[in-house]
């Protein structure tokens, strides 16, 4: 992307006439799609595009990704997509016109062309998913502000009655950080009782995990309470592995639960996403972690409001309140809507690679397995997971005498691998639980472990310098307790 | 976050010491001569040139350096992610809260939060009078008072969380056309005075500092003031179209809560605004927002500060739309004061064209102004309203909101000032980029509807949805 910093640069990038992107190329700019848009602009909008990928006359080449990610600071060894995800050069061009839009005419934009966009959006996730309606679609921030819309529909029921003080909610122990607390500031406030599933890891079957499932179902049933929700990881963050959530959420159908929230922050375009076969209340994802979009944007899958269905709220009440979830996140007041309103041009970004995005998250995951075999045997450790547990991540651990000995040395450590290596990966500590059973499993001694990543813009060099960092480390002797503490 | 050693500080600006040309000034530095006219034009040039933008009251305006400065930091984010979150996100969001602290004269940083817009501050402080009401901190029944004209939005807020949650809600009913604030404090106290009647207590007063349609400057340090007296336990003064447009003062006006939009006036782009919490509010201690995330209970300030993954550029640019503001004879205060001189001036230049009249006295007023459009125009619904401004802005390229005035006249068929029964209101806006053409266009543009016999039958009927 060309650098311009001076206001008369960008004012001229500014006043050149925007075509919309992921519009239907035969209508003009200032011509609204279907009739006057009035009142909030509600309207049918053209149809949107497809997103089955059409097979490219010849894939993006390795040279056009780069140019793609070139804003990308290409001295460091970036392999935490996983975090923060990525956003190519195409669609943050896409992105730029969007906002000169609104910026050039902003009445305009809301009463004629937000809707539309945003409901060319929702069509496109609602294939993306294999949703059955797209009235059950709604896009909003993230999966943190899904959480809350869930998770404060809970609180009120709890409040109003409708659940019974001391009923539970079940979440697992390496449920987000972020959707804990949410859990805490929603459902135990109001009178709810939350219980964790323990989670082995390292984790070697999902059989393991199940296990723990329906022991802690068993304890949210137990003194005749009633389990209201579960929430459920998809992909879990930290430590990152892919939980079997159709059949928790099948199981959790047997035995009563209420309603699941599964969490899959991180799935679309990471792992095959389909809603009805998962068959949750609420199913809810990031899209700019790794399906290409700039932050943010995030769907929420959840059926209409009915009888046997709950009416879900967006938190930031707007004139739109009461008329489904989908309408009212799509207004929560003035902001930039740019990122909701781009995910067309991602279509057309995914659709280079061969094999669309079933093409790239296979590809992800098949060289950060690679590459984490790679790293486990040159640092004579192991795998977090069995690979068919994992996705575009995957967790390595690292050699034990590094002495990571709390979070806080793995963000030291992080801190240090960033300053000096410029390498950029998470780390995860994991606390012991069982030293004997540890050494027995050959385990001995690990207490960190790296999540790396995988994604389109990755190279085999990125981790070896992180196999090279890590290796340096160790030869100089370097563990956690040297690290300053701050 | 330790910058004192890191080399790879960013300024206010977005820039990285590789690209700074010098250090960050503390201050704004003083210019020798202000914006000229070209100069301004140049800023606002992404504005649709065909368009006489007489709105500046919905979705503000963001000038190019301003948004220059946001596209940087957007590139620092997609640069390096990891590095922006830990080094430099944090650091940055501190320096606009401090400079907001200051311009709207708070004592403390950390009363001041940074939020995307009033509508989100209005949600953070009725999901804390609902948790009090379901808590029982609140009796069921106790009352929330808001006026007639505060924002549609808010008001649905209100019923979402306080009216669900067992409070009792009261409309305060405003007149309009107003001759005078005094009307208003009328209205209030006899508000203030059937709760008591009921036997109820009012918990919350929802005050707007501007209302949004129709648009007057409501006396809020004297309302509040009121509140006090009568006992009310908390006042959130909705300011939304303040900041940049009137005099904001939190130690003078004394509200428990204080929000207003700093994209708005105050030059920012979406979106972005502050909620201030009175120091004493022990309510105030326990606002959170609503989409909860890591720091939770660290404050309020703190959990806005981290809502997620999203991009929190807007919140970082307030030092460079405050520096474009400096860049003005008189900083800030001097294009409030000649936005208002103007706006007034155009408004009585309509109003005498049109032969009707202002909504209000031009010392109820800001930057914005009513203006009572032609009763011939037969504006006799929302949706009517609705339809001429899509006329107007199709047509004639005038992008100007229209308010429909609901209020019965008296038994002679006139409002209370007198004047034939005007039924509509065109609210129009002055900001820095406005010139006299662009309200002249709207002067000719409905005069024109009413030389051609236009009113609103006529108007192609709304499809339903």
């Amino acid at each position: 992307m060309a650098e311009s910093s001076s206001p008369a640069a960008l004012t001229l990038a500014l006043t050149s006439q925007p075509s919309v992107p992921g519009m239907d190329p035969h209508h003009q700019d200032d011509c609204p799609e279907n009739g006057l848009g009035r009142g909030n602009g509600e309207t049918n909008g053209p149809p949107a595009k497809r997103s089955r990928p059409t097979p490219p006359l010849s894939p993006i080449t390795a040279a056009e990704i780069a140019e793609e990610f070139s804003h990308h600071d290409l001295s460091v060894a970036r392999i935490n997509n996983g975090s923060f995800g990525s956003c190519p050069g195409s669609v943050l061009s896409a992105q730029a016109v969007w906002q000169r839009l609104f910026l050039r005419q902003p009445d305009a934009f809301y009463f004629n062309h937000l809707q539309p966009g945003l409901l060319r959006s929702r069509a496109i996730v609602k294939d993306l998913i294999n949703a059955a309606d797209i009235d059950e679609v709604s896009l909003v921030d993230n999966a943190t502000t899904a959480a809350a819309i869930v998770l404060q529909h809970v609180s009120w029921a709890f409040s109003e009655g409708v659940f019974h003080k001391g009923d539970a909610v079940v979440m697992l122990h390496y449920a987000y950080g972020a959707v804990k607390k949410s859990i805490h500031a929603y459902v135990a406030r109001a009178g709810g009782h939350v219980i964790e599933v323990p989670l082995p890891f390292p984790v070697s079957s999902n059989e393991e995990i199940i296990r723990e499932f329906r022991k802690a179902l068993d304890l949210g049933k137990a003194n005749g309470r009633r389990v209201r929700l579960a929430v459920i990881d998809h992909v879990t963050s930290m430590p990152s592995v892919v939980i079997p959530v159709k059949e928790l959420t099948k199981i959790c159908r047997q035995e009563g639960v209420d309603q699941v929230f599964v969490d899959a922050a991180h799935a679309i375009g990471n792992v095959e996403v389909d809603v009805q076969d998962i068959d949750a209340d609420f199913y809810t994802s990031n899209l700019h972690k790794w399906f290409f979009c700039p932050p943010s944007v995030a769907f929420l899958h959840s059926k209409k409001c009915s009888s046997s269905a709950p009416c879900l709220h967006h938190p930031v009440v707007s004139q739109e309140y009461g008329k489904g979830l989908p309408l009212e996140s799509a207004w929560i007041g003035t902001r930039d809507y740019s990122s909701q309103l781009v995910v067309p041009s991602v279509i057309d970004f995914v659709n280079r690679f061969d094999g669309g995005i079933l093409g790239i998250r296979t590809r992800n995951h098949d060289k950060v397995v690679e590459m984490g075999m790679m790293l486990a045997q040159a640092w004579g450790t192991f795998l977090g997971s069995p690979p068919e547990m994992c996705c575009s991540m995957i967790m390595v651990a690292l050699p034990g005498s590094l002495g990571v000995s709390s979070e806080k040395d793995a963000l030291k450590l992080r801190s240090l691998l960033r300053e000096e290596y410029r390498v950029e990966v998470p780390i995860h500590y994991h606390r012991p639980k069982d030293i004997e059973a540890g050494r027995q499993n050959g385990h001995s001694g690990v207490t960190g472990y790296v999540r790396i990543s995988y994604q389109v813009y990755n190279t085999v060099d990125d981790y070896y310098r992180l196999r090279d960092a890590v290796h340096k480390l160790v030869n100089d002797g370097f563990n956690c307790g040297m690290l300053p503490s701050k | 976050m330790d910058g004192q050693h890191d080399d790879h500080r960013v300024d206010a600006n977005g820039r990285s010491q590789e690209e700074r040309e010098g250090p960050l000034p503390k201050r704004p530095r003083p210019l020798l001569a202000s914006l000229s006219a070209a100069e301004i034009a140049e800023e606002f040039s992404h504005h649709d040139p065909q368009v006489a933008r007489v709105n500046n009251g919905s979705f503000g305006c963001c000038p190019a350096s301003v948004v220059s400065a946001q596209i940087r930091w957007q590139r620092l984010f997609l640069r390096q992610p990891d590095e922006f979150y830990f080094r430099h996100l944090h650091p940055s969001i501190d320096r606009s809260r401090a400079l907001v602290r200051q311009l709207i004269n708070a004592p403390h940083l950390d009363d001041v939060s940074l939020v995307d817009n009033a509508t989100t501050a209005a949600a953070i402080v009725f999901q804390n009078v609902a948790w009090s009401f379901m808590e029982g901190v609140f009796d069921r029944g106790d009352a929330v008072v808001m006026l007639h004209y505060a924002y549609g939005a808010v008001k649905r807020s209100i019923k979402a969380y306080v009216g669900r949650a067992g409070g009792h809600v009261v409309e305060v009913a405003l007149p309009f056309p107003l001759s005078s604030p005094d009307e208003v404090v009328a209205e209030f106290r006899r508000a203030l005075e059937l709760c008591r009647a009921d036997g109820r207590r009012v918990r919350l007063a929802v005050i707007d500092h501007v209302t949004s349609m129709p648009s007057v400057v409501i006396p809020v340090k004297e309302l509040t003031r009121i509140c006090r007296e009568e006992g009310v336990d908390q006042v959130f003064v909705d300011g939304a179209h303040s900041i940049g447009n009137v005099e904001v003062d939190m130690q003078d006006i004394g509200a428990d809560f204080y929000a207003s939009n700093l994209h708005k006036w105050l030059f920012c782009p979406p979106s972005v605004a502050f909620l201030h919490t009175r120091h004493s509010s022990a309510a105030g201690r326990r606002l959170h927002h609503p989409v909860v995330s890591h720091e939770y209970g660290n404050g309020l300030p703190l959990e806005s500060g981290w809502i997620g993954n999203r991009d929190y550029t807007p919140q970082l640019v307030v030092p460079t739309a405050l520096e474009f503001a400096e860049r003005f004879e008189g900083g800030l205060e001097g294009i409030r004061r000649r936005n208002h001189e103007r706006v007034v001036e155009m408004g009585r230049m309509l109003a005498a064209a049109w032969g009707t009249q202002l909504g209000c006295p031009p010392e109820m007023s800001c930057s914005m102004i009513m203006v009572g459009l032609p009763s011939g125009l037969g504006i006799a619904s929302e949706k009517d309203a609705m339809g001429l401004r899509a006329l107007l802005r199709e047509e004639f390229k005038v992008e100007v909101p229209i308010y429909y005035n609901k209020q019965s006249p008296d038994e002679d068929g006139e409002d209370k000032i007198g004047a034939a029964a005007v039924t509509g209101y065109a609210r129009i806006s002055h900001q820095v980029y406005n010139v006299a053409e662009d309200y002249y266009r709207l002067r000719d543009a409905i005069n024109k509807l009413v030389r051609d016999g236009f009113n609103c039958t006529l108007l192609p009927s709304k499809e339903q949805r």
